[in-house]
């Protein structure tokens, strides 16, 4: 009896422990080779399983199909998590840094490139793209679309979908002859999207009606990444940069300095009174109401206007390429998410991934991919006959594509601490807890102590 | 079967001590081990000594948290105290309609607090939320909103807390208010102590261990807020609502320092050792009437 008491505590004891030690997922293995051949004429990669994570964005929820199509075309059973932005960098950084391959696959934010490259969390992909370069046909890329995960002379993610920064505007407010009449008469010149940054303060002055809830012009203003990266379009606009081209911290410029007070007058004069408190969703929340009249935004977004589900606005939206400060010559900002595979797995499964990467940013995919909420990476893509005729604001995409900057958030491996300075320091001057001065001073003060 | 013998007793008490040793023990001398180190994850560790320590009494935001925190933790543990104690007199009396308000009272004890935040932060949401729609209907001014103003932040994230909080106070105050003596109250009616006197004189008193061990609960309760303000206001407007595990959190899982997150939550585990050996004390201590 003694013995059995014993032995029970004993396997309390291995439950205990084991249960410790079951972080890690065991990775399953490919199927074997012979096993490979027999099927390879049905589906060669039956019986595998993955996991992607994925960023809670528009594409998400499409890519849950995309996979179920690739397991009946491949057999491999792809899962797709999906995850907020902060949870996905998170997930990933504890994945990748403690060897657990939870994922084989994740999408990466375009700013993480530097740092994912750096610590070599995802596979360096330029010897397979140099292998299947023709597969691919990299010509079809957009260059700057490369910026999703390259860095130095590595590719640790693949372009996935390209975000355009633009200006969307109430083109039905903006052609309304009485409102171009008004503005004409006050402003004493026409009421048309804003090329400069003088112009779109003029017409977010003009557009703010808090009376009938009206606003402006609107951006996020949560402390964070979401007002980071808001201020940073603006800071491009101007002709502000974080980093010069040889690394140093320039962020204490006029420039800067310039956009940071126009950033502020946003909040204090033309945005919604909650923006303040804005992350992504709820900025184009109050676009999609018909709260605010114009927006920097995502091209990601674009196609949510149209659809009378979510949108109050449907047929009356219209995109631009963002304004530019006079008299500076700027880059458009582009932004997206890449795909990279955990470097953490065996061989076999990255090239299972691999393949899925290819397949997944395939011409014919693409394109189901952005009539379903995707974003293309492919000229072929922004300039499919069929596409334009449902998608007439692709030509403004493939503008922005063609004089795109993904650099203007700077891809280096302290992005994340940089962003997250600046989330707190914008924050602090949208809130007038700090001066504009104050806040960019502190900020530079702050990312320089990084180097 | 007879259990019997001190090598049987430290059998059964193997697992919970194993269990102790990895989940408990092993975490915190790690935490104290890698904060002597300046260990960023994906990067290799470097010893430091008490550099980490030393580089907190610059840290201009940790110190802002730490007042940050001490604001929240004495106004949301005092309004739960002050409310507790008034629900649970009006609340200890026998009747069938007694019964259901307890029950229900304890329904906001029973969300998760990420999930009340989230509800809260719907309902206290600037442009649409319904709370704000009606607090500006009743002409109350609350600038762009409760929970993006400066000024009313940290209060909205303290009125939550109160809310989802104040329950368990009443609870344990109950628990403790039924548990009182008659005949004290019969000593007192008879030498003619008025209601009043009867509260102040003999239900407090007596109720004081209850209470401290109630605060005891709370307070370290909420010295360790995070989910409700993660859901709502993620430490902001500026540092608004940065309590110490926001800062704790942004340094270690968002800047992956964890060297120095480690070593700024071994800060927030002393204070909340001294707040319990206080409170300890309290409860034991003679002079103030507790139960030693």
């Amino acid at each position: 009896m003694k013995k059995r008491k014993i032995l029970l505590i004993l396997a309390l004891m291995v439950l205990s422990v084991s249960l410790v030690f079951a972080g890690g997922k065991k990775e399953e293995p490919a199927p074997a080779p012979e096993k490979k051949v027999e099927e390879a004429a049905k589906k060669p990669y039956e019986g595998v399983k993955m996991r992607l994570a994925a960023m809670a964005d528009q594409f998400a929820e499409y890519m849950k199909v995309l996979t179920e199509r690739y397991k009946a075309e491949t057999g491999a059973d792809i899962q797709v998590d999906i995850l907020g932005y902060v949870e996905l960098y998170q997930k990933m950084t504890q994945d990748y840094s403690t060897d657990t391959k939870q994922y084989d696959l994740a999408t990466v934010d375009i700013v993480w490139s530097g740092e994912f490259a750096v610590k070599g969390w995802t596979v360096d992909l330029t010897p397979l793209i140099e292998r299947d370069k023709a597969e691919i046909n990299t010509n079809d890329i957009y260059p700057v679309m490369w910026a999703m995960g390259s860095w130095e002379d590595k590719q640790v993610a693949f372009p996935m979908s390209g975000y355009a920064n633009s200006l969307i505007y109430r083109k039905d407010l903006f052609n309304d002859p009485a409102e171009k009449k008004a503005f004409m008469d006050e402003y004493g010149y026409e009421l048309a999207p804003p090329e400069t940054m003088s112009q779109m303060r003029d017409m977010a002055t003009f557009f703010t009606r808090k009376d009938k809830n009206l606003y402006g012009l609107v951006a996020n203003g949560a402390r964070g990444p979401a007002v980071a990266q808001d201020w940073m379009e603006y800071m491009r606009s101007f002709g502000g940069q974080i980093l010069d081209e040889n690394g140093n911290v320039v962020i204490d410029s006029k420039e800067c300095l310039e956009s940071l007070k126009f950033f502020v007058d946003i909040f204090d004069k033309w945005a919604p009174p909650g923006a303040i408190g804005y992350w992504w969703d709820d900025r184009e929340t109050a676009y999609r109401t018909g709260q605010a009249v114009m927006q920097s935004s995502w091209s990601i977004a674009r196609a949510g206007y149209e659809d009378p589900s979510i949108s109050k606005v449907v047929g009356k939206t219209g995109m631009a390429a963002p304004p530019k400060v006079e008299g500076k010559e700027t880059f458009y900002g582009v932004g997206g998410w890449g795909i990279g595979i955990n470097a953490d797995i065996s061989k076999e499964r990255q090239e299972i991934a691999w393949d899925f990467i290819k397949w997944l940013t395939s011409p014919e995919v693409q394109k189901d991919w952005l009539l379903h909420d995707g974003q293309p990476i492919r000229i072929s893509t922004v300039k499919d006959p069929e596409l334009n005729q449902k998608m007439p604001w692709l030509p403004v995409m493939h503008k922005v594509y063609q004089n795109g900057d993904g650099d203007y958030r700077p891809r280096v491996p302290e992005y994340n601490e940089i962003q997250s300075i600046l989330g707190l320091r914008v924050n602090q001057a949208i809130t007038h807890e700090l001066s504009a001065e104050e806040a960019i001073s502190k900020a530079a003060e702050e990312i320089k102590a990084l180097y | 079967m007879q259990i019997s013998g001190r090598r049987t007793i430290h059998l059964f008490l193997l697992p919970i001590t194993v269990y102790l040793i990895i989940f408990f023990l092993y975490p915190v001398l790690f935490e104290l081990y890698i904060s002597f180190f300046d260990y960023s994850l994906g990067s290799p560790k470097k010893f430091i000594g008490i550099k980490n320590y030393l580089a907190m009494l610059k840290d201009e935001e940790f110190i802002i948290s730490l007042r940050i925190t001490s604001v929240f933790v004495v106004s949301a543990v005092f309004c739960q105290l002050t409310f507790g104690l008034l629900i649970a007199i009006l609340l200890n009396h026998e009747s069938r309609i007694m019964n259901i308000i307890r029950t229900l009272i304890l329904i906001p004890t029973v969300f998760t607090p990420l999930v009340a935040g989230l509800v809260w932060k719907a309902l206290l949401h600037p442009d649409l939320g319904p709370v704000t729609y009606y607090l500006r209907q009743l002409g109350i001014n609350i600038g762009r909103g409760l929970t993006v103003e400066r000024s009313t932040a940290l209060f909205s994230i303290v009125m939550i807390d109160v809310w989802e909080w104040t329950p368990l106070m009443v609870i344990i105050i109950l628990a403790g208010l039924k548990s009182l003596p008659e005949e004290p109250y019969e000593a007192g009616r008879i030498d003619g102590a008025s209601a009043w006197h009867l509260f102040r004189y003999i239900t407090l008193p007596l109720l004081r261990p209850t209470v401290v061990v109630a605060l005891l609960i709370r307070t370290l309760d909420a010295l360790k807020i995070f989910d409700i303000i993660w859901a709502i206001t993620r430490g902001g407007p500026g540092t608004a609502t940065t309590v110490a595990n926001i800062r704790i959190y942004d340094v270690g899982l968002q800047h992956l320092r964890i060297g120095y997150a480690s070593s700024l939550s071994n800060v927030l585990l002393v204070i909340g050792i001294l707040i319990g050996v206080l409170f300890v004390n309290v409860l034991y201590s003679r002079k103030y009437g507790g139960i030693r």
